[in-house]
């Protein structure tokens, strides 16, 4: 029994959209335990945590999450939640910590999770069991070439099955760089009153947005403000026509992918691409021979913003990661993470965190834009006729254009098929009875870990 | 960074004269803002001007500088072009979300001048609070304290430095689309 009804909710095959999955509280927490209880979540990228006991704060869901690399130099991640009271044993957003204290009562745990020092351990308590309260550890974590995701469902199938496809799309990021990459500094943080589902989908897959929503911002930044160019990504100043030969949008089992090819589309939007251009265009050979033509020349320097379901989107040219953390059915807040190839120099590295800060910061010039329709479509569905409305993503349904990478791909970076690709795997998670069907397989039959988890209770 | 430079000896000595008009020339400033005429504001600046909001990392205070993984980051860190590109934006006429108006108040307050090494450089303190309204009711504000170099020129006073320390980590706004 489903607690929605979500083929009404989400009407793949009309592409409507019940606005109620915007506000309404109960699906809100179903969200939490169907989606962010079960899919693997970004947790952050191994160059943040080099040495032990560096750790970062984040959240999977709602749940607060720290992620440390032991002294074993092992990284695990932990409900950030004492197991004595609850109260949180960490508050600094990362660090280099030898053990997380409560501030409650001063219980300790060391990096690797076990409970250390009770204060008056002796006098209080007779036989505590200290082994039984260690940190809460999130039952799996794995790296995939240096992403780090988390899962809560221990009988999850592994990391890179979940992300399937779209791993040849990470590739071109984290392969492309000799020394792969890096994320240096700390996240830029907002808080928005919106719904986590629309920065989601706006970055993954709305192209059609880009040049009304922020055509400010166009007009003063990037290749059409310089001169170097009458167009930005396909599209023509002052939104007059859009090239639908020159990008793709991609939809593949569980994520999305969209891409302006041409290799070097994603510096449209910099005032001075040239050093980043020359680094790319110095790089392209080896990127060429380590992943093959199509990925090398028409990919590799792409704009490509790749969505791995629910709430990560890794976007090559603008060059960050972003986060969308969920906090109520009304709220989020967008993490996002500059992101560079590690042997590039210093000064190009520099031209990226300038891009990210003057961009997609919490100044940014386009960043600024966003968070006020979607607080709107949010909080107009308080109104109760309004959330019998229905949102519409039938842009560019049923077109579909010839792709030898992985995925269906539908021309055009004015396109809704990505959006549409979303909220059907939004649909098919809610669904989903075992977290084998959120990525559309059947789950093994007795998983094992069901066994042992009988055993030990019986 | 800032910290470092605090003294709590004041100060060498400046003018009553010249104090009063750094304080009245922080008032017009604001104001100028307020009233969102910027191409005027960016007359105020000079030519050299570097313009930042460092990121206020919520780090443990014995760890501030250990992690080499957590750098100084900067919300905005500007010089005059990126400054004359943030106004020209303002400008378009084309940012739909300050039409109907965004009205603007800034508070500036808690002002205090100190003498540089420089000649005609002087170091100047201020705390603020900037409210922005718009739409209905979608009102913030923002909280902080700045450090400018305010260079005296032929001119008058001009603005050769700024960095804006803000009191929140992560931002309660929906962007910070302004100048502090």
């Amino acid at each position: 029994m489903k607690k929605f009804n979500y083929q009404e909710l989400v009407d793949s095959e009309q592409a409507l959209q019940k606005r109620s999955i915007f506000w309404d509280p109960a699906i809100y927490e179903e969200e939490l335990k169907q989606i962010f209880n079960r899919c693997w979540l970004f947790l952050g990228h191994e160059s943040q945590l080099p040495q032990p006991g560096d750790f970062i704060r984040t959240y999977m869901g709602e749940d607060d999450v720290i992620v440390v690399r032991g002294k074993d130099k092992v990284i695990r991640a932990f409900l950030n939640a004492c197991t004595h009271r609850g109260n949180k044993v960490c508050q600094a957003e990362g660090g280099n910590a030898r053990s997380f204290t409560c501030s409650y009562h001063g219980w300790s745990f060391n990096t690797e999770g076990e409970l250390a020092r009770v204060p008056l351990e002796k006098e209080v308590y007779d036989n505590l069991h200290r082994e039984r309260f260690g940190l809460v550890p999130v039952a799996r974590l794995e790296s995939y070439k240096g992403l780090l995701f988390g899962c809560f469902s221990e009988s999850a199938p592994s990391l890179i099955d979940y992300l399937g496809d779209v791993a040849w799309y990470i590739d071109i990021v984290t392969d492309s760089a000799q020394g792969g990459i890096e994320v240096v500094g700390a996240p830029y943080k907002t808080e928005i009153p919106g719904n986590w589902k629309l920065p989601v989908e706006n970055a993954i897959g709305d192209g059609y947005h880009v040049a009304w929503a922020h055509a400010g911002a166009m007009s003063v930044v990037g290749a059409i403000a310089s001169g170097r160019s009458d167009e930005v990504l396909g599209i023509n100043a002052n939104n007059t026509g859009v090239d639908q030969n020159s990008a793709i949008e991609v939809v593949m089992n569980t994520h999305t992918a969209l891409t302006t090819l041409g290799g070097q589309s994603g510096y449209a939007l910099y005032d001075h691409p040239e050093p980043v251009l020359a680094h790319i265009e110095k790089n392209r050979p080896n990127v060429i021979e380590k992943l093959g033509e199509l990925r090398g020349r028409q990919l590799y320097g792409a704009e490509t913003h790749i969505g791995v379901f629910p709430n990560v989107q890794i976007i090559q040219g603008l060059n960050f990661i972003r986060i969308i953390h969920p906090k109520g059915p009304g709220k989020f807040e967008v993490w996002t993470y500059a992101i560079c190839e590690r042997d590039m120099p210093d000064a190009t590295k520099e031209i990226i965190h300038d891009h990210v800060r003057q961009t997609f910061g919490p100044a940014g010039l386009l960043e600024g834009d966003d968070g006020d329709f979607v607080e709107a479509i949010t909080h107009s569905a308080a109104g109760y006729a309004t959330r019998q409305m229905q949102g519409f993503l039938g842009m560019g349904m049923g077109r579909k254009t010839p792709w030898d990478g992985p995925g269906e791909a539908s021309p055009g970076l004015v396109n809704e098929a990505c959006q549409r690709g979303f909220y059907d795997q939004w649909q098919r998670t809610m669904e989903a009875d075992n977290t084998y069907e959120i990525i559309g397989q059947t789950a093994p039959i007795a998983p094992v870990t069901a066994v042992l988890k009988e055993r030990r209770h019986g | 960074m800032a910290n470092a430079e605090l003294k709590l000896a004041p100060i060498a000595p400046v003018s009553f004269e010249q104090e009063y008009g750094i304080d009245k020339f922080l008032s017009m400033e604001a104001r100028l803002l307020d009233e969102e005429r910027y191409p005027e504001w960016l007359e105020l600046l000079t030519e050299d001007i570097r313009y930042q909001i460092p990121v206020a990392l919520n780090t443990y205070r014995r760890a501030r500088q250990v992690s080499a993984t957590l750098k100084p980051m900067f919300i905005i860190d500007d010089g005059f072009p990126g400054l004359k590109q943030r106004a020209a934006r303002e400008a378009t006429g084309l940012v739909w979300l300050n039409d109907p108006a965004t009205q603007h108040l800034r508070i500036i307050t808690n002002i205090e001048v100190e003498t540089t090494d420089t000649p005609h450089e002087f170091l100047v303190r201020s705390k603020f609070m900037i409210f922005r309204g718009r739409r209905d009711k979608d009102i913030a504000s923002h909280a902080g304290w700045r450090e400018d170099i305010l260079r005296q020129t032929p001119q008058g006073l001009r603005i050769a430095r700024r960095v804006v320390h803000l009191i929140e980590r992560v931002v309660m706004d929906k962007n910070l689309n302004m100048f502090f």
